[in-house]
């Protein structure tokens, strides 16, 4: 490791810690790297855009980002959450069970947890703290856990960044998020249910079967999106960028026509604000590309090489460790930082020690979603906190057997990686 | 201020929202067009339908995509909306943060201001380089430097708002800080 | 005095033919004076901004594509055209040749980039989906509404539709799930590519159109070899050719074997009707905006070389 590298490290560090936006940080941090190092600064500039401009598959970001925003702002969200209740509303716990499987059908459309808590998330949580069995900890804390799987059932954008970043391919990326989000899906049920049981939550009103064909009408065409999505990509019509337009698209005829719930000035602030979104993540997707020439231009791939030769890690070992640095990072960090800046850092190592690079996207984007619920930092947490009011403190307090049950989820998905590779081998995927 | 800024913003974010719209309506139009082209009588009824009129999309969407980004971040983008590590910067007594934006405003301003010059000089040579296909939309005079420069403006622009930042620090006029949530859908 | 540091970037992967040559043939060669670096995987420099980043000082050397000088001197896209290079033996005569003189001078002096050697990529056919018994690919008419994936620029796209097939822009990584699903009806690539990414699992036929025998050249800073001295200067060319040549045995003889292999995994491979492509895809250039470009008699002076 040269000096400026490290230079580069400390100003970049010490910049991000006093707030800076990291984009920025890590922008500042390499111009101080090519200075040192006797290249020039205008490189950064060159290097960021040149990236931004090729990366084809970054596409899908933005796009995902309006389809997510228009998903909220139409009224898909109560739909489909209406036909949840009918579904598993009459069992003990039955509004927490709803509340985990309306983000697993949320899921197959959005490929966002910041989206699935703002939408669909703050309406159950004001309908289980109504019912009056629940208390609005609980509430907050079962949101936030079962947004997690938004970006673990395809799409995902989370899964599109590491893409980018470990160049392995989305398609199958995404096809191996899927068996993965139910087990988690499965996990928190179970756990939903038997903490109901234990601390005897009354009985939901049940919804009359004979309500259950309307609400199943009424939410049928949002239910078709994920196999709209699914056939998009796995049938041939679209590439996985492409479906996040159709996405979008399917998105804005369902609540503009079919539904007409959008009126055009909500779309205009749909449109603005996932400008500003797509903006500011794509402002760090440029900083990641900075951080990966400095990488290559060290040469810090070969260095990792050789260490890895002397050192005889087993990759078990190896995945375990990686795993339980990307949680620990997940208090303090972003997800979108930790794919894009922290874990690079990893996939020449997991080269190196023959790591499936699918199977290792996965596990990272399960254990980026997991950082997203743990204090201090968790961004669902704010995000449930804005949107409800309920103090962040209530939540924490209830947050912590699902945070239990999400990292046994994750370590199963550790230990048995065809858990992961299963959908994507039937897919023909070689690795 | 107020009165002159405030449509200026408004301004800044109807492009944005417009080159969002642009981008979503020509995937779309990606998509239409690759579907039409297999089914015969389409192309063969509506010859401006062949997919070879429409090569450009690809290259229109990420051009429009690098737009976006650094439009959105020089004007459109609020503090709050960054990705960033703020834990430390909450934790802090109010003069301490004040100290904090001082001081990474300034490197922030005073770096990207001192990139201008050495990054135009890379940006230079590509005044021969012609696109991929934006040719066949915007007509032959286009090249690598025009869609690059946006670049530029953002190394001006986002300069000119630390250093704006930063006085108000000194002036202690600042909001209230807050947390980046709901703005945020990339995770 | 210090080794120079010779800083290569290239899209290609380290088990590429020519990522070999140059570490093992071209990186010894210049040992005594120069320390040779390569990135693989466009890690250092993004495709396709490899010679703007010599020109900057950024990097030394690169291996370039003609279809990248086209975008910036036009003329070149007459290397990128389908049936102008006849074989590899034929490419090597034509960059020797005085002909090619203007163009190398050119991209000196507006680019400050030389271009050492000419690297063989190998021969461009078309590989499709579909069973032989379905779709039987002998002249341009045959390849009527395939989506055929080619690379995203005007030039490979003008090329496919010469051909006679609808292009279809993609990203490379994207190719083998579209080839997959269904998404794209096929790609064009030479055999090491077909079996480098693997599409023999997901495609049925390579029909051996030869459409474009593809070439790369060794591009090298103009500013680092004005500071080396004349002895260093033959050594680095010297290289440079050796490594060029090395390459080109390794990718003919690779192109030969891999049919078997090809075959092996149960794909048709077989010969069309190459004068008629041949005819139709010269036909489509005359007149184009890329002829054009090109300068006079040049097309001839390259006939002239070929047999
Ligand atoms: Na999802
Ligand atoms: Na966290």
């Amino acid at each position: 490791m040269s000096l400026a590298f490290l230079l580069c490290l400390v100003v970049l560090f010490v910049i991000a810690a006093m707030g800076a936006p990291i984009a920025y940080a890590i922008i500042v941090g390499s111009f101080v790297y090519l200075a040192a190092s006797g290249q020039s600064i205008g490189v950064a500039g060159k290097v960021l855009v040149d990236g931004l401009f090729q990366s084809f598959i970054l596409l899908a970001v933005p796009l995902f980002i309006v389809a997510a925003n228009i998903m909220n702002a139409g009224t898909i969200s109560d739909r489909l959450l209406r036909f949840c209740i009918a579904l598993v509303g009459r069992f003990r716990g039955g509004l927490g069970h709803v509340n985990i499987l309306a983000s697993l059908v949320f899921s197959g459309m959005s490929g966002s947890a910041v989206a699935d808590a703002a939408g669909i998330g703050k309406i159950i949580i004001e309908m289980m703290t109504k019912s009056g069995h629940y208390t609005r900890g609980y509430a907050a804390a079962i949101t936030a856990a079962s947004a997690t799987i938004g970006p673990i059932i395809p799409p995902s954008i989370p899964m599109v960044l590491y893409a980018l970043v470990s160049n392995s391919s989305i398609g199958f990326l995404f096809l191996g998020g899927i068996l993965p989000g139910l087990l988690i899906g499965l996990v928190l049920m179970l756990l939903n249910g038997w903490i109901s049981h234990r601390r005897k939550f009354a009985l939901e009103e049940p919804i009359a079967l004979a309500e259950v064909p309307k609400l199943t009408f009424e939410a049928f065409p949002a239910l078709l999106m994920p196999a709209i999505l699914l056939y998009g990509i796995y049938g041939g019509v679209t590439t996985p960028t492409e479906a996040a337009a159709v996405a979008a698209l399917y998105a804005l005829i369902l609540s503009a026509v079919f539904y007409r719930a959008l009126k055009l000035s909500t779309f205009y602030s749909i449109l603005v604000s996932s400008a500003r979104s797509s903006a500011s993540v794509g402002i760090v997707i440029g900083g990641a590309l900075i951080l990966n020439y400095i990488v290559a231009s060290e040469n810090i791939p070969n260095l990792v090489a050789q260490a890895l030769v002397g050192l005889d890690v087993s990759p078990l070992t190896f995945l375990l460790s990686v795993n339980v640095l990307i949680l620990l990072l997940g208090c303090v960090l972003d997800a979108s930082t930790i794919i894009l800046v922290i874990i690079p850092l990893f996939l020449p190592a997991c080269r190196e020690l023959g790591i499936d690079l699918v199977h290792f996207g996965v596990v990272a984007v399960v254990n980026c979603m997991i950082g997203l619920i743990t204090p201090p930092y968790g961004i669902l947490l704010f995000v449930i906190n804005a949107v409800t009011g309920i103090p962040l403190v209530e939540i924490i307090r209830e947050i912590w057997l699902f945070l239990a049950v999400l990292v046994f989820a994750l370590l199963l998905l550790i230990l048995f990686p065809g858990i992961t590779l299963f959908l994507p081998q039937l897919f023909g995927y070689a690795g | 201020m107020n009165r002159i800024s405030k449509p200026l913003l408004q301004l800044a974010e109807a492009v944005a929202a417009f080159m969002m719209a642009a981008m979503f309506a020509t995937f779309i139009l990606q998509v239409v067009i690759r579907y039409t082209a297999r089914i015969v009588w389409i192309p063969d009824t509506f010859p401006w339908l062949e997919p070879s009129n429409f090569g450009w999309t690809l290259e229109f969407c990420l051009a429009l995509w690098l737009w976006l980004v650094f439009w959105g971040n020089a004007f459109v983008v609020r503090d709050q909306d960054h990705v960033s590590f703020d834990i430390l910067y909450f934790a802090v007594p109010d003069r301490v943060r004040r100290g904090f934006i001082i001081v990474t405003g300034l490197a922030i301003g005073i770096g990207l201001l001192l990139s201008i010059d050495p990054t135009w000089d890379r940006f230079k040579i590509l005044r021969l380089k012609k696109t991929a296909t934006l040719s066949d939309l915007f007509g032959d005079w286009i090249r690598m430097r025009d869609v690059y420069a946006i670049y530029i403006l953002f190394l001006i622009a986002v300069p000119a708002r630390y250093f704006w930042r930063v006085w108000q620090a000194f002036r202690s006029s600042m909001s209230e800080p807050q947390h980046t949530s709901e703005g945020r859908l990339d995770e | 005095q210090d080794k120079i540091t010779l800083r290569m970037s290239t899209p290609a992967s380290d088990s590429d033919q020519r990522s070999i040559s140059l570490a093992t043939v071209f990186g010894p060669a210049v040992e005594g004076f120069a320390t040779y670096e390569p990135h693989y995987n466009a890690s250092l420099v993004a495709q396709g901004s490899e010679l703007e980043a010599i020109s900057a000082g950024d990097l030394e050397m690169s291996i370039a594509s003609a279809q990248e000088l086209a975008t910036f001197f036009p003329e070149f896209s007459i290397f990128a055209t389908g049936y102008v290079h006849q074989d590899a033996a034929h490419q090597v005569k034509v960059f020797n040749d005085p002909l090619m003189d203007p163009f190398k001078k050119k991209v000196e002096d507006e680019l400050g980039v030389k271009l050492l050697a000419v690297m063989y990529l190998g021969r461009r056919h078309v590989n499709l989906r579909f069973p032989r018994s379905e779709k039987n690919v002998m002249t341009p008419a045959d390849l009527a509404g395939v989506n055929l994936r080619m690379p995203g620029s005007d030039a490979w796209q003008f090329l496919g539709k010469a051909l006679g097939a609808n292009p279809t822009p993609m990203a490379f990584t994207e190719v083998y799930t579209a080839l997959q699903t269904g998404s794209v009806d096929g790609q064009d690539n030479p055999l090491p590519t077909v079996v480098d990414a693997k599409f023999y699992e997901v495609t049925k036929q390579i029909s051996l159109t030869s459409h474009l025998v593809d070439l790369n050249y060794i591009a090298f800073s103009k500013a680092v070899w004005d500071k080396l001295t004349p002895d260093q200067q033959a050594a680095v060319q010297k290289a440079a050719e050796d490594a060029a040549e090395n390459g080109r045995q390794a990718q003919l003889k690779k192109e030969e074997d891999l049919v078997a292999f090809l075959k092996d995994k149960g794909l048709e491979i077989y010969e069309p009707d190459l004068k008629a492509f041949r005819e139709h895809v010269q036909a489509q250039y005359v007149g184009s905006s890329f002829a054009a470009a090109w300068p006079e008699g040049v097309l001839e002076k390259i006939n002239a070389l070929g047999n």
